[in-house]
């Protein structure tokens, strides 16, 4: 009887993932090959898949199956996967089984109008014209809080859509560290006198850009097989199913962030490509939370594309393909002009340790807001009173400040953390595989990353969900979530008698 | 104090429509993506979730909530309303007719079936095939037995493609075409018409085809087009059409298949858009449908007034290869007749010959006159009776098609049907608008789209084909404007 009700769940948990791969693929549709006429069409169908996929997974049956599984689940290993996934499922059940589909439906439409308000007031750097739109998401945010029971703080309820079971308080604890760390940081390299990166801003072919990009992803472990990559404005990625992984990067002229965000994106697309394949069409079988997928996002950005061995690797390609552009400037200035750290405007030009500090505002201004501490009309001025203090910089207008990201429009918030708790993952991770593995130099220097990404395989991607977001860095890593090894790396890397 | 706030029929009705339509936009989505743009190792997964999806979409047709509303709902009347009624209705009674099992049965046995047919072919082993195809058929006769009510088994086939029409119909038509097309492909042989020479390089073909879409009218803001082996077109929803085009540098196929798919494309566009995510925003049956693909390829694109105006475009385009030859004898090499062995490749006169053929074996082996073992031998005679060549192998042969082994019997004849409707519309349009062909060597597309548009395009699944058709010509299906069109063309 166990078994056929496990085959049941299965099957059933089969088919939500089947329409959320289908939702997928229809997102990535939209953004890479769809004409603009059809998204009128493509909203609905979006809308009506999505709700299936929920109306499918929040049903009596799964609500019964996971009664009759009870006992299966306690008297099976923690580790394995019948255990893994009946307790997964049903945390997931508990959750989704609070919020009303109306709600949902509500918070989508009214996060669908404010992105689509959210375009024009950020090209005509107009506050007020989301200013009602960002209420609007606020509101319906309340709602949402209203259906758990009672946090710690409001905010809890939030984050935990992104990063399950993280506390605000945790949170603010590592955020803490980081400001006080990374404040005297900047200001150190600051006074030392700025690095020369005149040369990465020129005439990029952006052909070649590609041809680059790909040219390092498959060092990486990119095959044509399985992976695909195109252009778009925002880079992302997405795998609409096993054996199908898909990375945007955004290939323009005017300088070479484009082989970062390639970078960036195949560690998210390498993480997803990793997950057991047993897993494959159940809620256990993707990246376990936003903030360590973001790690390995970083990891292969930073801690490997930003590195000096790989650009020892690299750089002589890199210069070869430009050679008009580059062929005067050596590789430790490109390395350091890569490196540069700089206080600036913009979140996603920002450099490895001023990057925190945009998260850092963000989160505790969605503290604020969230808590009606702040009103949604004085954000502009919170806004640009905490940049001066934390990054020195006065904000000129709002499309370069609270408008510029289109989280708070799509009504994310609490994700805005997930960014930097990321960082913070990254390096614990990394520092365990060069415990495991001694260091990376003359393997990235060989061009050589299969060694680095079948230990992060091994030991963090394919477990997929089976195990918490904690339960996941504690087993990789030994410990908890911890930002010294991440200060410690950034002093190390950057601080000007470092460099 | 509660309010009942169940909406009337004719909303709620719509409402699960729009969600079907949703799956199936979904499901067209998740086909070309693995036609066009999916890397190779994702197509497992993506099986799961096509027949995942079109599991969803059949399940909320085929549910008596939709026969309950139905049955509250008149279908009488020439409105809108009425027409989503009865279109739905006749759908949703099919649909529920074939049980789940047997669905299921034939989407499992088609993805079997299609993967062993690809190796057949590949290893021209007509053998290796025969059961799956033997299978194929049992299913077929199944399917069958859930409409006891209709007489003639292949009628229950044709239904599903073409409302309305029946096998003695298709028959009348047929032998008629048979009895002009065999003794005029016979005179055609005596004409040696020269080919033309390449290789034409790609970008150059990409351009032309993009030149003349742009003249008939499409709009970048909600076409595209694609490379991909086999050219389809699709509609995944209102406002987004999508082209493929097979290119091969040997000849200007490409051109052609272009003009083909955008016919189709062209059809779903202009629908009108009050139709969107309902069974009227679709194409009324395969052969009219297939009748504007043609029209497009073949009565425009192969015209002489078509090659006036863009000949001298397309030698600029490929000023090398081109320059010897003359507008007269490259309208002579793009329409020659040449009788070959495969359906795909077959030129205006020979096509008919090729389906009639298909048409007859369906029937046989359907009634078990022809033996599933004795096919290819029976298709190699065939094709010597009716086009005077020899087929060399069965990749050549009965196994270059993909229909059967998908469970496609009663498809072939729409195609031909396509070829009969299209010139009976055309000779519609041209008594309306005068000479149509001194207008394209203008360049000038845009007065035939709209009379399309108007008269056809416009109506979707508003009314069935026959209606469709008695409306837009007048008449019911006739074969002898085709007929006479082609001697016209080629005696």
């Amino acid at each position: 009887v166990t078994a056929a009700a496990l085959d049941r769940l299965k099957e059933r948990l089969a088919e939500v993932s089947d329409l959320s791969r289908a939702a997928v693929l229809l997102f990535w549709d939209q953004r890479v090959m769809m004409p603009p006429g059809g998204a009128e069409g493509r909203a609905e169908a979006l809308g009506t898949v999505s709700r299936l996929a929920q109306e499918r997974f929040v049903t009596k049956e799964i609500d019964q199956l996971l009664e009759e599984l009870r006992g299966l689940e306690e008297s099976s290993d923690y580790d394995s996967f019948e255990a893994s996934l009946i307790r997964v499922t049903r945390r997931d059940f508990e959750k989704a089984s609070r919020v009303p589909p109306e709600l949902v439906g509500e918070m989508q439409r009214a996060s669908a109008l404010a992105l689509a308000a959210w375009g024009p007031a950020k090209e005509e750097s107009n506050f007020e014209a989301l200013r009602p739109h960002l209420e609007k998401n606020l509101e319906l945010k309340h709602r949402y809080v209203e259906c758990f029971d009672r946090a710690d703080e409001t905010y809890d309820v939030l984050l935990d859509e992104y990063e399950p079971n993280m506390k605000t308080a945790e949170v603010r604890e590592i955020f803490d560290e980081l400001k006080e760390q990374l404040l005297p940081l900047i200001r150190e390299i600051g006074a030392a006198g700025e690095v020369d990166d005149t040369f990465l801003g020129g005439d990029f072919d952006p052909l070649k850009q590609r041809e680059l990009s790909l040219e390092i992803v498959r060092r990486f472990g990119y095959t044509d097989d399985e992976w695909r990559l195109d252009q778009t404005a925002h880079p992302f990625m997405s795998s609409s199913g096993v054996g199908d992984i898909r990375l945007t990067s955004n290939f323009r002229p005017t300088d070479l962030t484009s082989l970062f965000a390639t970078m960036h994106e195949f560690g998210h697309g390498v993480y997803e490509w990793g997950i057991d394949r047993a897993l494959a069409r159940t809620p256990l079988g993707t990246g376990v939370s936003l903030g360590v997928h973001e790690s390995q996002s970083r990891t292969w950005e930073n801690l490997v594309g930003r590195s000096r061995y790989f650009w020892r690797f690299f750089y002589p390609r890199l210069q070869d393909t430009f050679a008009d552009e580059l062929g005067s400037v050596d590789e430790e200035a490109f390395y350091r002009a890569v490196n540069k750290v700089h206080p600036s405007l913009i979140r996603i030009d920002a450099d490895e340790v001023t990057y925190n500090m945009h998260i850092i505002l963000r989160f505790e201004l969605e503290q604020d807001l969230i808590d009606d501490r702040l009103a949604v009309a004085e954000l502009p001025g919170a806004w640009n009173a905490r940049m001066d203090e934390y990054l020195g910089i006065d904000v000129p207008d709002d499309a370069r400040g609270v408008l510029q990201d289109m989280h708070w429009a799509g009504g994310g918030f609490g994700y805005f953390p997930t960014y930097s708790l990321g960082n913070v993952i990254s390096v614990q991770i990394w520092e365990r595989a060069k415990e495991d593995l001694g260091d990376f130099d003359e393997q990235f220097e060989r061009g050589d990353f299969g060694e680095l990404r079948e230990w992060l395989r091994n030991n963090l991607y394919r477990l997929g969900r089976k195990f918490t977001a904690q339960e996941t860095i504690e087993r990789v890593t030994g410990s908890r979530i911890d930002a010294k090894p991440y200060v410690r790396y950034l002093r190390e890397k950057l601080a000007p008698q470092a460099v | 104090l509660t309010v009942a706030t169940e909406s009337p029929p004719l909303e709620r009705l719509k409402a699960i429509l729009g969600e079907v339509a949703d799956l199936r936009h979904a499901d067209s989505i998740l086909d070309w993506d693995s036609r066009v743009s999916m890397p190779h190792a994702g197509a497992a997964a993506r099986a799961n979730v096509s027949a995942t999806v079109a599991k969803l979409a059949h399940e909320k047709f085929a549910s008596d909530e939709i026969g309950e509303l139905l049955a509250e709902l008149p279908d009488d009347g020439d409105t809108v309303d009425a027409a989503l009624v009865r279109v739905t209705r006749r759908l949703w009674e099919r649909a529920r007719r074939v049980p789940a099992e047997l669905t299921g049965e034939m989407a499992q046995v088609n993805g079997i079936a299609v993967a062993a047919w690809d190796e057949a072919k590949a290893a021209s082993d007509f053998a290796s095939f025969a059961p799956h195809l033997e299978r194929q058929l049992e299913l077929k006769h199944r399917y069958i037995e859930c409409f006891p009510e209709t007489a003639e088994p292949y009628d229950v086939l044709l239904e599903d493609y073409e409302e309305g029409m029946t096998t003695a119909e298709v028959t009348r038509v047929f032998d008629r075409l048979k009895e002009e097309l065999v003794p005029l492909v016979a005179r055609q042989r005596e004409h040696e018409v020269e080919e033309l020479r390449g290789p034409f390089p790609l970008p150059a073909q990409h351009e032309a085809g993009l030149r003349i879409l742009a003249a008939f009218g499409w709009d970048e803001s909600s076409w595209r087009i694609d490379e991909t082996p086999h050219p389809f077109a699709s509609k995944p929803g209102f406002g987004d059409i999508r082209l493929t085009t097979h290119s091969d540098e040997k000849d200007l196929t490409s051109l052609f298949s272009t003009m083909h798919e955008f016919g189709h494309g062209v059809y779903e566009y202009d629908i009108d858009p009050a139709f969107a995510r309902s069974p009227l925003g679709t194409g009324t049956s395969a052969a009219v449908h297939e009748s504007q693909s043609r029209t497009w390829e073949n009565l425009v694109g192969r015209s002489l007034g078509f090659w006036r105006w863009f000949y001298p475009r397309l030698q600029g385009l490929f000023s090398r290869e081109l320059s010897g030859v003359d507008e007269a004898a490259f309208v002579r090499a793009v329409s020659a007749v040449r009788p070959g062995v495969i359906r795909g490749d077959a030129d205006e006169v020979t096509y008919g010959l090729h389906i009639i053929l298909r048409f007859e074996l369906e029937r046989e082996l359907l009634a078990g006159t022809v033996a599933v073992r004795d096919l290819p031998e029976v298709w190699t005679e065939q094709m010597n009776e009716y086009l005077g060549v020899d087929v060399p192998d069965d990749a050549h042969g009965v196994l270059q098609d993909i229909h059967w082994s998908v469970g496609l019997f009663g498809y072939f004849p729409t195609y031909q049907l396509g070829n009969v409707v299209s010139v009976q519309i055309w000779e519609r349009a041209r008594a309306e608008l005068g000479d149509l062909e001194e207008q394209f060597s203008r360049g000038e597309f845009g007065p035939l789209r709209e009379w399309l548009r108007e008269h056809v395009y416009r109506h979707g699944r508003r009314y069935p084909p026959r209606e469709l058709l008695q409306r837009v010509t007048g008449s019911q299906l006739d074969p002898e404007p085709y007929l006479q069109y082609l001697r016209a063309k080629f005696a």
